[in-house]
């Protein structure tokens, strides 16, 4: 899923300032998952925001909303049927930076600003701890790695094994981190398949990942060609 | 010191390097300085790419001093900061100016140097640097284009003796070799425990390995001992020999890692560093017996 983290409040302040009267449009997948734009997170960021802007006597009114998914258009629709855009100065996102920038297209005679920073894709390691994962290149690797990815997990994106600053079987970027290729060995060794580990790799077909990328299932290509 | 750092490699006999950090800056006064005390002492001069991620002046002027000088340079290439167009553009440049030598290396992470906010590249890593400037040498480059000259190269890569776990580390040696390195330099080696541990791995290889020795600051202690300069493992009893004594006592120390290696009859050669402190380095030599 992706994961992401709310903006400093100080920085989500300056991003309504000037407004009279806004929408806190909350996000309830990826976001809600990883708490940080869900309907709860929506509600704590509203309130935050009455209550910072009454110490300064801001007249800021608030209304809050939280849409299935803002990265589909079919969700983003229902929201003029439970509020009126119209009547908002601005909307506050905390959708990640796809849904963000849909909710801009479809209302795109109002601002749309992100509430959130949108991090990685990555897994829940345990409860309030997700970690990256992939780095969606278009290009993976999984297959020859032991399923441990090292274009996300190696800080370098190494492909052909470890850097010299591995110590303890840790990253000499980040000592509390595991070393990528100290994973992938260990990995692949379990599965008797070190093999697989000696061999050159290519480098990467990075044009692989264009950006910006769109994937069109074979089922529809006729619809949209 | 006539014969070529390629030639001296070949020859059997234990040779001498060390590496420099170009300035930050557009002065080379100073290294032509430096360059005058190595002339004659080292067989080859390693001149680092942004070395830890430090920005400083591209190496190729630095190696292109060093050619005038009489000093045959070593250009490091770093993964880090260029594509793979860049990358086998700047090996052409080099040539051109008569540069030979390059180690190919991956490079330190960004965050252990001063413009921690750049994106580091590492479009390619350095077996496919080591792949692409063989390709080159034969007159093609990675787009498999035939190149209207080909240029001549001698290639090196680098390696940790003291990566831990080893196994991994092995493996990554072994492509270097099979992608073109002819010589391998070592990150500074503290056990001789290791070092013959990794060096019995390559016993069957025909790549030369030049050791390294780093001639410790005790100023730097702290920044050893919280991994300060990334692949460089200063063991704690080392670290506190070295507490409170003088730039002196540590020269001696270097000097003694030189011998000692030379006297284990493990190796190819030695790569000297003495970092801040390279007016040093005839000294370790000689004391080394070197």
């Amino acid at each position: 899923m992706i994961v992401a983290k709310r903006k400093p409040f100080k920085e989500i302040k300056g991003l309504v300032s000037g407004s009279k009267k806004i929408l806190v449009l909350g996000c309830g997948t990826c976001v809600a998952v990883c708490l940080a734009g869900g309907e709860k997170e929506v509600a704590l960021l509203a309130s935050q925001l009455k209550m910072a802007l009454a110490l300064e006597d801001w007249d800021l009114e608030i209304d809050e909303l939280t849409i299935e998914r803002q990265c589909d258009r079919e969700f983003i629709e229902e929201i003029n049927q439970k509020v009126n855009v119209d009547e908002y100065d601005l909307i506050l996102s905390t959708a990640c930076g796809a849904g963000v920038q849909l909710v801009s297209d479809v209302f795109d005679h109002k601002p749309v600003v992100a509430a959130l920073n949108t991090t990685f894709i990555g897994v829940a390691e345990g409860p309030g701890v997700w970690t990256e994962r992939c780095r969606s290149c278009s290009d993976c690797v999984l297959a020859e790695t032991g399923g441990i990815c090292p274009v996300t997990i190696c800080p370098k994106g190494l492909v052909n094994g470890p850097c010299g600053g591995t110590r303890n079987g840790k990253c000499e970027v980040d000592p509390e981190k595991d070393c990528a290729w100290t994973l992938i060995y260990n990995r692949l060794k379990k599965l008797g398949r070190l093999d697989r580990m000696k061999e050159i790799v290519p480098p990467k077909k990075w044009s692989a990942q264009q950006h910006p990328a769109t994937v069109i299932h074979e089922a529809y290509k006729r619809r949209y060609e | 010191m006539a014969t070529s750092f390629e030639e001296a490699l070949t020859s059997g006999k234990f040779l001498a390097t060390t590496s420099v950090d170009p300035p930050k800056g557009a002065d080379l006064e100073g290294l032509g300085q430096l360059l005058q005390k190595l002339k004659g002492v080292v067989h080859g001069l390693g001149v680092s790419d942004n070395h830890q991620g430090i920005m400083c002046m591209s190496p190729w002027a630095v190696c292109k001093l060093a050619l005038e000088e009489g000093v045959e340079p070593i250009m490091h290439m770093t993964c880090r900061d260029r594509n793979r167009l860049a990358l086998q553009s700047d090996l052409l440049a080099a040539a051109s100016l008569g540069i030979k030598n390059f180690l190919c290396v991956s490079g330190d992470h960004v965050r252990f140097g001063d413009h921690i906010n750049a994106k580091p590249v590492h479009d390619i890593d350095s077996v496919h640097l080591l792949t692409a400037a063989k390709g080159l040498v034969e007159g093609k480059d990675m787009a498999d284009n035939a190149l209207e000259a080909a240029p001549t190269l001698f290639l090196g890569a680098v390696a940790n003796p003291e990566a831990d776990p080893l196994e991994p580390q092995l493996m990554k040696v072994d492509k270097k070799i099979r992608a073109g390195a002819s010589f391998l330099i070592t990150h500074p080696v503290f056990s001789m425990e290791k070092l013959k541990k990794f060096m019995e791995q390559l016993k069957k290889s025909p790549v030369k390995v030049l050791v390294g020795i780093r001639l410790l600051d005790p100023e730097e202690i702290a920044t050893y001992r919280n991994g300060g300069y990334p692949g460089l493992f200063v063991p704690e009893k080392v670290l506190e020999e070295i507490q409170g004594a003088g730039i002196g006592k540590c020269t001696e120390m270097a000097a003694a890692a030189v011998q000692e290696i030379k006297g284990a009859n493990l190796c190819d050669g030695v790569h000297v560093v003495a970092p801040g402190h390279e007016e040093r380095i005839p000294e370790i030599l000689k004391a080394g017996g070197v």
